[in-house]
């Protein structure tokens, strides 16, 4: 892959006294999907929410975040995601008290020549599913519907880079097929993605490189590939789930 | 031996309490002011123990000192009973209405916990006003001097300077029993239910009885400094339900720091020396006691104490550099 | 009693409430802040316009928006200093805050506009309208008014801008909106300036009413409190119906049991509420943080 759209350095989380995150290095390439696969409690969310200084919780982050070069550690979330650092986050990922239309409402302000802006015309063509249920609120959507309208609602502010956090939980098998694929497809136009996932069957299908977590700890870092055929990965994370 | 040589220290330092208003030159407005220092002290002692172990703010406060105050005021006057009688009924209605108070807010949290309390306190103004069994707005005025009749003995208090050995006494008293709830089970519940409310329902705790609980042992303590208060201006009226009261125990609870012993003391004499010794007239007192509080919670979120340790810690040998000063600037999570 | 005369006093009255409680809905509602110095900013309102007719000589309708900037301002200041503690949502430590607020403006407003009341009148205040055997005043008519258009501008804009849907983001989830790129200390700057400008408006609108006083302040919290407990939480519409019931109620009592007690009485009506559904208030719109 070409440029490094997003680097990580030395990022440390604490919580209290209790470091749970440690990772020295992890970047993303220009229209790269990478996999972030490990265990509950690995430190997948903590990694992607301190790379955007975010949290529902209390931690110490310190470290290095770049994008495109740029080092973007001591900026406020807000203003990260106005550089095009975007997440969305596991869990509650849209405003359940707004239409479809209001989560899509907001685009981003002057993003500049490099990023492309998708408009709520695009999302929709994206995934058409949303525009159907344009007037409903929120909290009428399905888990799968949740899904894409927090992608779209990430692509209206014209990511650089992309951070998904389990998008899969709760869907159908069906459901995140087609929510992964059209992740893959975005990186088509140049977008880079890094895929938090425990789903490592669905996530290894879509994915050009994959970082195992364990204990806030990178231990194996390789292609798609590579990582199908590491028995590790094979043992403890493809094979339980074949049986 | 150790234990005794702590008690032994806290008596000394007891006794020497006696004496400061004679240190200070004992005349009568330093006897005043040391009597009023400690009354609002143990006024204060009294929401402390909900600020500091409940861990809920009180606004209702002021009206366990009003009733106090008008218990007293009443009794002394209409019944001529004495300051015992006065002090037991002074407590007997202070722990109805913390009763109620506590029943009415037993579910609520936070700011609606306070906003309830907030309103006992306008309504209870709004009553003293007007309700003419408490005077209304003349109040009540006439009540006896402080006198105390043992049978064998007794003591009258004519001036301030007499009315010093019952204060300090009360302060003391009041200090024991705070210093006392502390290490009691109740207290350690209230502490359980503030900080870890998981931890206090798997232990067994009820945070409902124990905040009750808390609320009965508090109001008393509020309500007695109220019954001196009463005796120490022979008059009462309801502006001791005005805000003044309610700033000057908040203030005198947060500014040194919560959950310290002395810290409400030291606060209050701050608060007096300031009204009584380097005055700017009322309106301007009342904007430095509102500043001082504004203050103290937006930027020493530790209090005084806090502020003059890590004072303290950065001038003394050049200890541990900690790395948070790189970490805040990285950290905008909350 | 004369039943008409009543059921107008009333609503002009909740017309008041539902001014006064306008800011407070919205700072709760948006930014679940608690401001106890509210009913100061409301006298605060009402001397600073007094001040601008009888000192400066400003028009009525000029002394209004004077007088709204000022309320900005206090509201920008004190947002300012509690920024931390609003950023971390310590409610406690902001609450004593604001009392302490409100003690100071007290303080500020019985140094310069000293202790003895004012009578604030206005070209609408002292012209009376006499129909059959009911009486009312022109400024009772611009309350109205006033208020209505108050709200009916709110829920537009909260329902129909992009300034409204960003206040509606950040009362739903202020973590989430971060992730939007929502600058969320800005929103909770401009909701405090809101808050500052409405109240003041309610002080320069209601004040001519009665006699006003620095003292005052204390019965408006509490009506204030009432009216978003009865209302719900950071509802636009539920606030103003709640206001008009509140000023109904509060006319008719006055009448028929005594004038001295109506806060007493509207503190009953909470109480009454609070018990019968506790987790009226907890609830928070769409599931908070």
């Amino acid at each position: 892959m070409s440029a490094r759209v997003l680097e990580i350095a030395d990022l440390t989380v604490r919580y209290g006294g209790n470091r749970v995150l440690a990772v020295d290095g992890l970047s993303l390439g220009a229209g790269e999907v990478v996999g972030v696969v490990g265990a509950n409690g690995a430190g997948k969310s903590t990694l992607v929410n301190a790379t955007l200084g975010w949290s529902r919780g209390k931690p110490v982050v310190s470290g290095r975040v770049l994008l495109d070069g740029k080092d973007v550690s001591a900026l406020p979330t807000p203003r990260r995601v106005a550089e095009g650092l975007l997440l969305i986050p596991e869990g509650k990922l849209i405003f359940g008290t707004m239409t479809v239309e209001e989560n899509l409402a907001e685009g981003a302000t002057d993003p500049g020549p490099d990023r492309r802006a998708y408009s709520a015309e695009d999302v929709y063509s994206l995934f058409p599913r949303l525009k159907e249920r344009g007037g409903h609120l929120g909290s009428q959507l399905s888990g799968g519907e949740r899904q894409m309208l927090g992608i779209g609602r990430a692509l209206r502010l014209a990511p650089k880079a992309l951070l998904l956090d389990e998008p899969s939980i709760g869907l159908a098998p069906k459901l995140v097929s087609t929510v992964l694929h059209t992740v893959r497809e975005l990186c088509r136009d140049g977008l880079s993605v890094l895929l938090v996932e425990q789903n490592v069957k669905a996530a290894i299908a879509v994915v050009d490189r994959m970082i195992l977590l364990e204990r806030g700890r990178i231990v194996l870092e390789g292609t798609a590939g590579e990582m199908r055929d590491n028995p590790r990965i094979a043992e403890a994370y493809l094979g339980t789930q074949q049986a | 031996m150790n234990i005794g040589l702590q008690v032994a220290m806290l008596a000394v330092l007891a006794v020497a309490g006696y004496f400061l208003p004679a240190l200070f030159g004992g005349s009568g407005a330093v006897y005043s002011a040391f009597v009023l220092i400690a009354i609002f002290a143990v006024m204060s002692y009294g929401l402390d123990l909900i600020v500091s172990d409940l861990g809920e703010v009180s606004l209702a406060h002021p009206v366990f000192f009003a009733a106090g105050a008008y218990a007293t005021g009443i009794i002394s006057v209409r019944l001529g009973l004495g300051p015992i009688a006065t002090l037991v009924a002074s407590i007997g209605v202070a722990m109805l209405l913390a009763g109620v108070v506590g029943l009415i807010t037993l579910r609520l949290r936070e700011f609606v916990f306070s906003l309830v309390t907030y309103a006992v306190s306008v309504v209870a103004l709004t009553l003293a006003e007007n309700w003419a069994f408490l005077g209304g707005s003349d109040g009540l005025t006439g009540i006896p001097l402080f006198k105390l009749d043992l049978g064998v003995a007794s003591y009258r208090a004519v001036t301030d300077k007499d009315l010093w050995p019952v204060a300090y006494v009360m302060l003391l008293g009041v200090l024991w029993i705070v210093r006392a709830f502390r290490r009691s089970r109740l207290g350690k519940a209230a502490m359980t239910v503030h900080l870890n409310p998981r931890l206090a329902t798997m232990s067994g705790i009820d945070p409902q009885r124990t905040r009750l609980m808390v609320f009965l042992v508090s109001a008393p303590i509020t309500a007695a400094a109220g019954w001196l208060y009463a005796y120490q201006r022979a008059y009462i009226s309801a502006d001791v339900l005005s805000p003044y009261f309610l700033i000057l125990m908040l203030t005198a609870v947060v500014i040194v720091g919560r959950g310290l012993l002395f810290a409400p003391l030291i606060g209050v004499a701050l608060i007096l020396a300031q009204e009584k010794f380097m005055s700017f007239g009322g309106y301007v007192d009342r904007i430095i006691l509102g500043t001082a509080l504004i203050l103290t919670l937006s930027f020493l979120p530790g209090g005084l104490y806090e502020a003059v340790r890590a004072l303290i810690a950065r001038l003394g040998p050049a200890g541990a550099k900690q790395d948070t000063q790189i970490e805040e600037g990285a950290t905008e999570c909350r | 009693m004369n039943v008409g005369q009543q059921i107008i006093n009333g609503l002009v009255l909740g017309h008041s409430f539902a001014l006064v409680a306008i800011g407070w809905t919205v700072l709760l509602g948006v930014a679940r802040l608690v401001n106890f110095a509210h009913g100061q900013m409301y006298m605060l309102g009402a001397f600073v316009t007094w001040a601008a007719i009888a000192e400066f000589g400003l028009p009525y309708a000029l002394a209004i928006p004077f007088t709204m900037l000022v309320g900005i301002a206090v509201g920008f200041l004190m947002q300012r200093v509690m920024l931390q503690l609003t950023l971390k949502q310590d409610l406690v430590s902001i609450m004593i805050v604001t009392l302490g607020f409100g003690h100071v403006l007290h303080g500020v407003a019985a140094l310069v506009f000293g202790s003895t009341g004012q009578i604030l009148d206005t070209p609408f205040s002292t012209r009376n309208v006499y129909w059959n055997d009911l009486w009312f005043t022109w400024q009772d008519v611009a309350i109205v008014v006033v208020t209505i258009l108050v709200f009916v501008a709110l829920k537009l804009v909260l329902d129909r801008t992009r300034l409204g849907r960003l206040a509606r983001m950040v009362a739903e989830d202020p973590q989430l909106a971060l992730l939007a790129g929502i600058d969320v200390r800005k929103v909770y700057f401009g909701v405090f300036a809101f808050q500052g400008a409405a109240v003041a408006l309610a002080g320069a609108m209601i004040g001519p009413r009665t006699p006003i006083l620095t003292s005052m302040g204390f019965d408006e919290v509490i009506m204030t409190f009432v009216v978003v407990v009865l209302g719900g939480i950071g509802s636009v519409w539920g606030s103003y119906i709640a206001g008009i019931s509140l000023g109904l109620f509060t006319a008719f009592f006055g009448a028929l049991v005594s004038p001295a007690y109506t806060t007493p009485a509207a503190f009953l009506v909470l109480i009454a509420v609070l018990v019968l559904r506790p987790g009226g208030l907890a609830a928070k719109p769409g599931g908070g943080h």
